[in-house]
């Protein structure tokens, strides 16, 4: 053992120390007795916060505790905290497990790490089905969601502060769903578009209606999405194109006729937002169109003229 | 000790190898490399450090015992690792949101092992339910069931990029769901290459009793879109309210001027792509440049106005009379005469 312990080796050993020892130890003993400390008081106490970082950063609960009646702080590890409680899982549910987390990508490799914990990440690739990036903010908001502790976060430039009431995917979005304590109204919101940290506060602050789903708060369609009053907007969409239109439409909107292989469809959708709706028509260039009501016909006809008249 | 500046996903697989093995005195190493993903060598030294830890006073007994004889591994007097590690919040997430999504997808077991793993997880680590949708376009299933049998398929497909509708056989690789869509990669026989499908541009489906030869696909999800070297570049110019395009779209190059106005590079390899976000746009963003894309927007708004002059067509004016006011207010659209 002629060789200096490397970083890895005296991390593991701080560990295995802390989780080993039944009082807090201060940072004074953790540097005495484990080797690969430097001499110098300075420089040791910096290896070990930046040890300790790396132990924390992994999820290694380290308390900090006074010492007896004494001032002193000192660490440890409860082993109780530390340890994966048994899940009681059975073979084919780990292999399950790790088909999902080959199978769904959701951007970094945390499902990995996890599947180590229980036992390692086997060699059979599954087949890739899903996509689902996971925003950084996710895992905090989820967190608070569990604990039931109110969120403050950036959204839209604007500061929110959320009861997490929920989480939900739709669409390839990952949503947080809860009540909004300044509108004090049930609001949705894209994780992905949370700007900057979310701010966590106390546990159990709140407690979520027992009938609530989040799922029936996110509305990904664009024209509902809107504060104005709602119109029922009825449109004409060509045959090929009336599939697409009604699975983008959703159940409830009402398909007055169309079962006719060449004629056109006509639905009929309630908006809430006429720009959103103006822009999703649009999206089937001339094969939809906007029958009535007149005046939102008439937006549309004046929307495309300009178009048509602006630069050349 | 210059250590290496990330010693935490080797800490973190030797925290999760060590208990694994104390569970399984005498494990064979091969399957201990391939459990956890590692080379032989890299376990060999893994192990070597392991020998390392201890405890004070450091005398032989308080070392973990390491017995290795080449083949098969036990570890002993490890008790503070004879568990692994409890999982980070964003651990728990990633389990449960990656068992979630695949149970979503059509033709899972709802209560086969995955859903029962994912009950134990959540009532063990106290891990509160959410759910995930994935949806299901209407030949999903039917896509996923060729490609499983290797079975080539006749397809009515939408192309939204040159907007047109074109029939075609294709060879279904892999299904996946990703921004939000189903897709499917596939060999198309008309493009005679592979190609990428929206599942649900498919209109219509129809088996041909041809069979094709499945070969082992690569294991990524393929990007959605990727530019072509020689697609067009059309250089736009947003207003700060459409500065959204540029994420949504692989913009190229993204400049935001002193007055808050964007102008980005867009690769387009389709026409009626253009058009269509030109005319949703409307206002909001202007053609720089090429010459020949000026006018994508103004020629598609023009024949989108074609449709609603039809409207004053009188053989429509019976079942649609209220749509005909448009030719009172607005006497300036060329429109045939009624």
């Amino acid at each position: 053992m002629a060789d200096a312990p490397s970083r890895v080796e005296r991390v593991l050993n701080l560990l295995a120390l802390m989780l080993d020892t039944q009082i807090p130890r201060t940072r004074e003993e953790f540097v005495r007795e484990i080797a690969g400390y430097p001499a110098q008081p300075e420089a040791n106490r910096r290896a070990f916060e930046r040890d300790k970082e790396i132990l924390r950063g992994m999820g290694v609960p380290i308390t900090m505790e006074t010492i007896g009646d004494s001032t002193e702080v000192g660490y440890r590890v409860r082993p109780d905290d530390y340890c994966l409680p048994d899940l009681g899982l059975s073979a084919d549910e780990t292999a399950a497990l790790r088909v999902a987390v080959s199978a769904v990508s959701l951007g970094d490799s945390t499902g990995h790490g996890a599947l180590m914990k229980l036992g390692g990440v086997g060699d059979q690739a599954a087949a890739p089905i899903a996509s689902l990036p996971i925003a950084p903010s996710l895992a905090t908001l989820f967190e608070a969601f569990r604990h039931r502790a109110v969120v403050r976060f950036s959204y839209r430039g604007e500061a929110r502060t959320l009861e997490p009431w929920g989480l939900s995917s739709k669409r390839g979005h990952w949503y947080v769903v809860g009540f909004d304590r300044v509108r004090e109204a049930v609001r949705a919101f894209r994780a992905d578009r949370v700007e900057g940290d979310v701010e966590v506060g106390e546990a159990d602050s709140f407690e979520v209606p027992p009938d609530f789903r989040a799922d029936d708060h996110i509305e990904d369609r664009a024209w509902l999405l809107g504060d104005a009053p709602a119109v029922s907007v009825r449109i004409a969409v060509d045959a090929g194109h009336a599939q697409g239109a009604l699975a983008a439409l959703g159940s409830d909107a009402r398909v007055e006729s169309g079962a006719g292989a060449d004629a056109d469809t006509i639905v009929e959708v309630t908006v809430t937002n006429r720009p959103a709706f103006r822009s999703f028509v649009l999206g089937f260039l001339e094969h939809a169109e906007i029958l009535d009501p007149p005046d939102v016909r008439a937006e549309m006809i004046d929307w495309l003229e300009a178009v048509a008249a602006g630069a050349p | 000790m210059s250590g290496k500046p990330v010693a935490g996903a080797e800490i973190q697989r030797i925290l999760a190898i060590v208990p694994w093995i104390v569970a399984h005195p005498g494990a064979s190493k091969i399957e201990i490399a391939t459990r956890f993903g590692i080379s032989a060598e890299q376990l060999d030294d893994d192990l070597a450090l392991v020998l390392m830890i201890g405890v004070p006073p450091y005398s032989p007994g308080d070392y973990l015992d390491v017995d290795d004889d080449g083949e098969f591994v036990t570890i002993r007097l490890a008790d503070q690792f004879s568990r692994p590690l409890r999982l980070t919040p964003a651990e728990g997430l990633a389990l449960l949101a990656a068992g979630r999504a695949l149970l979503a997808v059509p033709g899972s077991d709802p209560e086969g092992p995955l859903a029962t793993a994912l009950a134990k997880l959540a009532e063990a680590l106290d891990l509160p339910e959410f759910g995930v949708e994935v949806g299901e376009p209407a030949n999903l299933s039917a896509i996923r069931d060729a490609a499983a049998r290797g079975e080539r398929v006749e397809i009515d497909y939408w192309s939204a990029g040159r907007d047109e509708m074109t029939t075609r056989r294709i060879d279904p690789a892999l299904a996946f769901f990703a921004m939000g869509e189903w897709y499917v990669s596939a060999y198309c026989h008309r493009a005679d290459g592979e190609r990428m499908f929206r599942i649900d541009r498919i209109r219509a489906l129809r088996a041909t009793g041809e069979h094709f030869e499945q070969m082992a696909g690569d294991d990524e999800i393929t990007e959605v879109f990727r530019p072509r070297a020689d697609d067009a570049r059309v250089t736009l110019e947003l207003s700060p309210t459409a500065a959204w395009v540029a994420e949504a779209y692989p913009a190229e190059s993204t400049t935001v001027r002193p007055d808050g106005t964007l102008e980005v590079v867009l690769a387009v390899s389709e026409p009626a792509w253009l058009e269509r976000l030109l005319v949703r746009l409307g206002p909001e963003a202007r053609v720089i440049g090429p010459e020949d894309a000026r006018r994508a927007g103004g020629d598609a708004a023009r024949r989108v106005l074609t449709r609603y002059n039809k409207a004053v067509d009188p053989g429509r004016e019976g079942s649609d009379g209220q749509a005909n006011r448009r030719r009172s207010l607005q006497g300036s659209v060329a429109r045939p005469a009624p």
